[in-house]
């Protein structure tokens, strides 16, 4: 039963991140590299905010959550919007080299001590019982969270306009474009929303555990969780995580905890060989990627 | 119309054309033989750790640029050839004429493995493979330090000691690489590398085996960075997996980006830039007296310069340092006309 | 580095004029930036400032002390490449490591080679500086290998009466997995029964399943050595399956902050440095050299350096004018270090033992009741001997 609760907690963790890199590489065709860091800038965002706005918990949240949506935005416009058409490594390289500059940028504003925004914030992480198993509030929170931003981003992309400008957007930009959809405005709204989604990830992570830069590291741990689910499927990136989640989890505790860093990536790995477009992604040309 | 025109095949093929450039390249080879003796130790030891990255930036740059194959394991071949020195120096303490070739040997087998998702797979998701390789080959590098003991790292005795030698053993190896990697691309493997970097089908059609060009593509370039890994080893004197972190890789994938992808000199200037850029930051700070600051975040500055220095030249300048060297030398060549390139 | 090499010169000014001939001149190679500079930049830093202090009290033998720092960014080549530069170039008397141990090699190559003494202050002491040691190894830095682990499970055996049940954690580093591999083997021998063991990548994005493992083993107690992150956050994670156990960790430069923090009345560190909170007449020093200096960490994570201030000190005011590397080192290799209490007892150092030979260790906890630090366990030594 605890290791259930385990598997969950992991999952959402690695779902929430997940989020983040399908939605940009279904609606634009870029993967993100530079993920890890939007999540820790969002974390330091909260940590930004509970200061700032010392007392009113809730108040910091909203803010925080704000604040990364205009930061992606803010992101597309500076640089991504220049490296649509580029080649695929062009691409990527400009997210690494994001990445990079962020993190560079966040050492200078916050220092490399460690921080701990949930104290800021003043609540404590503390932890419920689950029928025989126990689930710290954080987890808790993950799962929630996970959750209503899986739900949300359905009915988002399914339900309104803009979701279905999105998904055609992601299908066929160039007939998109003629039908008079604004691809780059999409585009931004993409990036707004998976730097929120990734920055909501930080948050809770550095609310269970503390906030410093090896937040970045759980980023790309993340990512073998997209491509096995299938880089432009949401319920591929769910599947994904749980079956990457589930795997590490298994071989804590019934193997050697030291295999739980490598095995992603050996599912990834055996994944690319057997079905490189993921569980759930569409079937892709591979050439023009 | 420059009145030099090419007759033979063996002309079109030659390395060096005219008298000039063979007077250049004598000039430059006599400046690089005198360096060492010129160069104070800090430069010394500058020019050195540029020697050893260009070997790497050599191969990857073939691998990359010209046969077009996305790889994100260069950390790991690295990390390979460094370990299997250090490996076979603790349990066997081989002599340097038996890890060379060993370390190529590994080097190579790897390449193969590396190699075979780019049969099925490209772009995206070939990095991918390679990235998922690099952390496994890290992984075990870990282990067997572990495993035997070596919580600090493998201790490796080098042969040489002296910081000139070591330059004038580099600069050789350097070289080497440098006339290996243009002899390859001015024949067959290397026209057939090209051919599948343009448009694979097409290549296929001519007759070129896509499948063997791209296994050879890695294999000579995980080769190379083997043997870079093992020189590395024995420079140091010391082996560490944390040694061979993404970062490392990343600088690799900068340094032939920030040349220029295409072109061996791109690798060069390329290598050049990325070691230097660090120091040059270091001094420009002290210089421009930010450093009462930033002192204790001279990292983080370098960090984030780094990063905008890539963005700055994939945006602005895709073809590299030698895109800019082109611009330079063609307004040099015209002046005093003017020509804007054709797009 | 240039900055800092100006400012300790603008200093000296006032006091005369020091010229290079005048000084002791050190190097340090550290990692004053970088993801780890949090562990080791602060000893740097605090070490810096006792020694300018020491300068504006008049200096040693009647001389200023130089320290040149430069930043190696935990990075073997950066190390290598400011070792040759303050050897050859600054032609430095005594070189000193404060960074990761993947950078000792290149240090040492270079301090063999120049044949000057090489000073790990702040980063982990290397094998090499325990009995029989080599020449020209030396280490001051708190935390010691298999002497941690000794002292603590002496600590937990003194402090439970039934047969204990012990847990182990480490991060999937090296040098922490071959401490907790050595711990596993020493519990045996004293009779305890390791349950679990727990080794953790760094980093991980939850530590419950590995937690989840070390709890259902059932220990009664927990040890771990590594940095302080993967130690505090098994055991917060333990603590929210339900985990009531007792749980002993190594005490970083962070722990006293982290005590206050965590507000665990079993959460036990154990350590080799006092705390701020026993105020003795040093900790005052401190406080004062750091106000000076005008140092930005807090206050209790500058004993380590302090405790390096004083031996560079004691060691040079042995060291008679002109300084060279030799006398240096014969000074190096027969010196008694007063702590002033910030340790133990005094460090010293022999031919035959440069990691000291002595070490004293104290466990504190926080106690819920008084809503302070108290300590659990007054200096305890242990004889470093071959």
């Amino acid at each position: 039963m605890q290791l259930a609760v385990n598997i969950l907690v992991l999952a959402s963790i690695y779902a929430l991140i997940c989020c983040g890199y399908v939605l940009i590489y279904r609606v634009s065709r870029v993967l993100s590299l530079a993920h890890g860091e939007l999540m820790m800038l969002g974390a330091y965002g909260l940590y930004a905010t509970a200061s700032l706005f010392s007392g009113h918990p809730l108040i910091a949240l909203a803010a925080a959550g704000a604040l990364a949506l205009a930061v992606g935005v803010a992101v597309y416009f500076a640089l991504m919007w220049r490296m649509t058409g580029e080649s695929v490594l062009a691409a990527v390289l400009a997210t690494i080299a994001l990445g990079i500059l962020l993190r560079g940028a966040m050492i200078l504003m916050f220092g490399t001590q460690t921080q701990h925004p949930l104290r800021d914030l003043g609540w404590t992480n503390g932890s419920l019982e689950v029928g025989a198993a126990r689930i710290s509030a954080v987890g808790l929170a993950l799962i929630l969270s996970t959750a209503l931003v899986y739900g949300g981003l359905a009915l988002f992309l399914r339900a309104t306009r803009w979701g279905i400008r999105m998904r055609a957007a992601g299908q066929h930009p160039l007939l998109a474009a003629q039908r008079g959809i604004g691809l780059h405005g999409i585009y931004a709204l993409a990036w707004g929303l998976a730097t929120f989604t990734g920055g909501l990830a930080g948050m809770l992570i550095a609310c269970d555990a503390g906030l410093e830069s090896t937040l970045v590291i759980i980023g790309l741990k993340a990512f073998p969780a997209a491509l096995v689910g299938g880089l432009d499927s949401l319920v591929g990136a769910l599947v994904g995580s749980l079956v990457v989640a589930a795997a590490e989890v298994v071989l804590i505790h019934y193997v050697d905890p030291l295999l739980s860093d490598v095995v992603p990536f050996v599912i990834l790995l055996a994944m690319l060989v057997v079905r490189p477009w993921g569980l759930f992604g569409t079937r892709e040309e591979l050439d023009r990627v | 119309m420059s009145g030099y025109y090419r007759t033979r095949y063996a002309e079109d093929a030659a390395l060096l054309d005219t008298r000039t450039q063979k007077a250049w390249l004598a000039a430059f080879v006599v400046a690089l033989v005198v360096y060492p003796f010129l160069a104070g130790v800090l430069w010394l030891d500058l020019a050195n750790q540029v020697l050893l990255a260009s070997i790497g930036a050599i191969a990857l740059m073939l691998l990359t640029g010209f046969a077009g194959q996305i790889s994100l394991g260069h950390a790991g071949l690295l990390a390979a050839g460094a370990f299997t020195t250090g490996i076979l120096f603790k349990e066997l303490n081989a002599p340097f004429w038996v890890t060379l070739p060993a370390s190529a040997a590994v080097g190579a087998v790897l390449g193969l493995l590396f190699g075979l998702p780019s049969l099925r797979l490209r772009g995206l998701y070939l990095a991918v493979s390679t990235l998922a390789l690099h952390f496994i080959v890290i992984f075990a590098g870990g282990e067997y330090e572990t495993k035997r003991g070596y919580s600090t790292g493998i201790v490796i005795e080098s042969p040489i000691a002296d910081a000139r030698a070591w330059y004038f053993v580099l600069l050789a190896a350097a070289a080497a690489t440098l006339l290996f990697a243009l002899n390859l691309l001015r024949a067959r493997t290397g026209r057939a590398w090209r051919a599948i970097h343009g448009r694979e089908a097409v290549a296929e059609a001519l007759g070129i085996s896509v499948h063997r060009a791209k296994l050879s593509a890695f294999v000579v370039s995980s080769t190379l960075t083997a043997l870079a890994g093992c020189l590395f080893a024995y420079y140091r004197g010391f082996v560490s997996a944390e040694a061979f972190s993404l970062y490392l890789t990343i600088q690799y994938v900068a340094m032939i980006i920030i040349g220029g992808m295409g072109s061996l000199l791109g690798a060069i200037l390329g290598t050049v830039f990325v070691v230097l850029f660090p120091y040059v930051i270091d001094t420009a700070m002290a210089g421009l007296g930010l450093s009462d600051r930033l002192s204790s975040v001279v990292f983080a500055v370098n960090y984030a310069a780094f990063g905008l220095v890539m963005i700055a030249f994939l945006v602005f300048e895709p073809q590299g340092l030698v895109g800019l060297w082109r611009r330079v030398r063609d307004w040099l060549l015209l002046w005093p006309f003017k020509q804007t390139p054709l797009r | 580095m240039k900055r800092l090499l100006c400012t300790i010169a603008a200093a000296a000014l006032p006091l005369g004029a020091a010229t290079a001939q005048d000084a002791y001149v050190i190097g340090v190679s550290g990692a004053m930036t970088g993801p780890v500079a949090a562990n080791y930049a602060p000893v740097v830093e605090a070490m810096k400032a006792y020694l300018d202090h020491v300068n504006a009290r008049g200096g040693v033998n009647g001389r200023q002390l130089r320290v040149l720092v430069l930043d190696d960014q935990a990075q073997p080549s950066r190390a290598a490449t400011n070792a040759k530069q303050l050897l050859v170039q600054d032609k430095v008397v005594m070189l000193l490591n404060a960074s990761l141990s993947s950078t000792y090699a290149p240090m040492i190559a270079e301090s063999k080679r120049a044949g000057v003494p090489l000073y790990y202050a702040g980063a982990v002491c290397p094998k090499e500086t325990y009995p029989p040691a080599d020449p020209l190894q030396f280490c001051s830095t708190a935390f010691g290998a298999n002497l941690d682990s000794q002292a603590a499970l002496a600590f937990i055996k003194r402090n439970s009466k039934d047969s204990v049940r012990l847990g182990l954690a480490a991060m999937a580093i090296p040098i922490a997995r071959a401490e907790i591999d050595y711990a596993e083997g020493l519990s045996k021998t004293l009779g305890m029964t390791p349950v679990e063991k727990q080794i953790s990548p760094p980093p991980a994005p939850d530590y419950t399943p590995f937690a989840t493992k070390l709890k259902d083993a059932n220990p009664t107690w927990v040890w771990s050595w590594s940095p302080w992150v993967s130690q505090v956050r098994v055991f917060e994670a333990m603590r929210r399956l339900g985990w009531n156990g007792r749980y002993v960790t190594w005490a970083h430069l962070n722990a006293e902050e982290e005590l206050a923090r965590i507000r665990d009345g079993e959460f036990y560190v154990i350590g080799t440095n006092a705390f701020m909170e026993d105020n003795l007449p040093i900790h005052a020093e401190i406080r004062a050299v750091a106000a000076r200096a005008k140092l930005d960490y807090p206050v209790s994570y500058l004993t380590e350096g302090f405790v390096a201030g004083l031996v560079v000190e004691s060691v040079l005011r042995n060291t008679p004018w002109p300084p060279t590397p030799q006398k240096v080192l014969a000074a190096m290799n027969n010196v008694k270090v007063d702590m002033k209490g910030l340790r133990g007892g005094p460090l010293e150092w022999t031919k035959d033992n440069h990691f000291r030979t002595r070490q004293h260790y104290r466990v504190w906890r926080w106690d819920p009741q008084g809503g302070r630090i108290v300590r659990a366990q007054d200096w305890q030594a242990i004889e470093v001997k071959r």
